[in-house]
């Protein structure tokens, strides 16, 4: 058995085609005299333009517009009058067109991998791949063709460039292994979006299989397995099956409401980082966003992001939702992260220090800009805006005052925007929890964040492996505190929902549900999960299940109850 | 010969679409176009040296255009950068 990195999930069987690579070795090519060559590289040029962009074309087809862009970009990089230039002055200089194109190739590779600019780096092995492709039209080698390899093929190269895996017909490959290539190459984001099983970075991987050799590729564990036994075979048929079932399944829940299994409707959110999440968010089928993280407005800048701005980014994320709510968090920024121009100094402790709505209420030009631009937001769509850390009812008086106030500026100005717009506090501190029923008195809605919430109950920082065996949601005293927080929510009538990982996990769901929470807000990738495992309990179910559970002394006897529950009755 | 100070602001700068764009619309005009950078002269019609001279966020370039059709040129070509490159 290989080991490599899990690239892309699920379970191939097949038979190993490995893919050599053209030699491209032109030490044999004799100058044919300036004109000759100019004019066999200018035919190369054009033949490589033409089928590039059918390539792309393919492409955009078979996988997305994304995924041709960088083929596109191909074409327009050997459509630079001036790279085409230096080759030709290269030609003219005595060196065949095949050198020519390589070193000039050359340059422009050293030059994008010694840049310090990631996405700049990528660019080095777009050139490398024209370079290659352009040298095999030249000398007459043909490039492979991974359109033609038989069903149940598991591809095998060095790596993927992008102008090989534009060839892939998805229904006759099984799976990809390479010999080099991370978790965010292209090969990587391709084959999960192509949704193959994919291995990469195995060392020696092409000289290790044999032509036609049967071969497992789990992609999932990163385990590339050759020639295994009609034994193995079947348990990782079984294995393969039952995933494809189990993808089928939640594949059927999309766009489905979210039920318990006695019909009770439960919202299921998602959280975003950035209107670029929308889209996932969507996909998914997610009925809302319950966290919108502002902070990427933020960062990566040299100075604030201007109100009109933020504007056009929360009203872009609401008008997209088109009528699901949007749950925007005001700026949650400290010590522990890096914004230069903000003034943040490094701190002691910067978890306890001045941060988030802390931060926002004593600099008020901040804060202003940024409800100003949630409220004018707020006539595009269902905005919420959500105040993080909240530790104290004063807080979320002066933060209300401070909206109210600009509420009557908008008036003054005539700028619409939602009058009824909530404002609702995270709860994510001890104190939040002990004081939820003042807080709800006062507040439009209630989000337990549960991250903070387990870190600062616990007092335990879960980077931190002396002691992140505390770190879990099952705690007595996290669960207690969920379960006052989501009572006193309902108490006052206002709303109570969870934007922490724990709203998508499993052994919390059933307990979660006993108590009473209104939205599950979770990542878009667990949002059908997470509608699945709701749909498998009924209140009464869920009650029951609750009700042994919050007798339990111990995060271990809790788990362990759950565990035999959940994971062995299903 | 006409020319303009711009800061770059959409946030990836001139990486390959937003680069691919500008060259693209520059190729049009008869004019040529130099963009200066750190103290370099780049070739705004060339992909390969726009992109190769690495402008992200936050840098301060000077477009010059000159030619026959160089006003018109240098309009748009600002008009590009100021409005982000087509980018967020």
């Amino acid at each position: 058995m290989y080991q490599g990195i899990a690239a892309s999930e699920g379970i191939g069987i097949g038979k190993a085609v490995l893919l050599v690579e053209p030699d491209l070795d032109f030490s044999g090519a004799v100058f044919a005299g300036t004109d000759a060559e100019k004019s066999r590289l200018s035919a190369a040029v054009a033949e490589f333009t033409q089928k590039t962009s059918a390539l792309a074309e393919t492409m955009k087809a078979r996988v997305g517009e994304r995924q041709a862009e960088i083929l596109t970009g191909q074409v327009m990089m050997i459509s630079d009058p001036f790279m085409t230039g230096q080759m030709n002055e290269a030609i003219d200089s005595g060196q065949c067109a095949e050198a020519a194109v390589d070193a000039v190739c050359g340059l422009y590779i050293g030059m994008f991998s010694a840049m310090e600019d990631e996405l700049m780096r990528q660019r080095a092995s777009d050139v490398e791949d024209l370079k290659n492709r352009l040298l095999a039209i030249l000398l007459g080698r043909t490039a492979v063709d991974l359109g033609s390899v038989p069903p149940g093929s598991v591809l095998v190269a060095r790596d993927f460039t992008p102008s090989m895996t534009a060839g892939i017909v998805r229904e006759n490959v099984a799976a990809i292994v390479t010999e080099v290539g991370g978790f965010t190459s292209h090969s990587a984001i391709l084959a999960r979006t192509m949704e193959l099983p994919a291995v990469l970075s195995v060392p020696h991987i092409t000289t290790l299989l044999q032509e036609g050799g049967s071969v497992v590729v789990d992609g999932g564990e990163g385990t590339v397995l050759p020639d295994p036994d009609a034994a193995v075979l079947a348990e990782y048929e079984r294995r393969r099956l039952a995933l494809a079932e189990e993808k089928a399944a939640l594949a059927e829940l999309r766009g489905k409401p979210t039920l318990t299994a006695d019909g009770v409707k439960v919202d299921l959110y998602c959280n975003i980082g950035g209107p670029g999440d929308v889209n996932a968010a969507l996909e998914a089928t997610a009925e809302g966003v319950g966290l919108f993280r502002t902070e990427f407005l933020f960062m990566d800048r040299a100075a604030l992001p201007t109100e009109e701005e933020q504007f056009q980014v929360y009203r872009d994320v609401a008008a997209r939702l088109e009528g699901r709510e949007a749950v925007i968090r005001t700026l949650d920024v400290g010590g522990d992260k890096d914004i230069p121009y903000l003034g943040l100094e490094k701190e002691e402790n910067p978890f306890l220090g001045f941060r988030a709505v802390r931060y926002c209420l004593e600099r008020t030009d901040v804060f202003r800009a940024q409800l100003r631009a949630l409220l004018r937001a707020s006539a595009f769509g269902r905005v919420k805006i959500m105040l993080p850390l909240i530790t104290c009812v004063d807080e979320l008086r002066s933060a209300r005052a401070l909206l109210e106030e600009l509420k009557r500026e908008l008036d003054g100005e005539g700028v619409p925007y939602d009058r009824d717009v909530k404002l609702g506090v995270m709860i994510e501190t001890p104190a939040a929890a002990l004081i939820a029923d003042l807080l709800a008195r006062e507040a439009d809605f209630f989000s337990i964040g549960t991250n903070d919430l387990i870190q600062y109950t616990m007092a335990v920082d879960r980077g931190n492996a002396r002691v992140a065996y505390l770190y879990s949601p099952l705690n007595p005293a996290v669960l207690r505190s969920i379960r006052a927080v989501i009572r006193s929510g309902a108490e006052a009538g206002i709303p109570v929902g969870m934007c922490g990982e724990a709203a998508a996990d499993p052994l919390l769901i059933p307990l979660l549900l006993s108590f009473g929470l209104d939205e599950f807000s979770v990542g878009a990738a667990s949002v059908l999960a997470t509608r699945r495992r709701i749909s498998r309990w009924s209140k009464a179910d869920a009650d029951a299940l609750a009700a042994q559970a919050l007798v339990l002394s111990t995060e271990a006897e809790v788990r362990a109850l759950l565990k035999e529950r959940i994971m062995g009755g299903l | 010969m006409v020319s303009e100070k711009l800061t770059v602001i959409n946030k990836a700068g001139f990486h390959m679409r937003p680069a691919g764009i500008f060259v693209q619309a520059m190729g049009k005009y008869k004019s040529d176009i130099t963009i200066v950078y750190n103290g370099r002269e780049i070739d705004g019609k060339s992909i390969m040296n726009v992109m190769a001279a690495c402008m992200k966020q936050g840098a301060e370039i000077e477009i010059r255009c000159s030619g026959e059709d160089e006003e018109a040129m240098l309009a748009e070509a600002a008009g590009m950068v100021k409005s982000g490159l087509g980018e967020e």
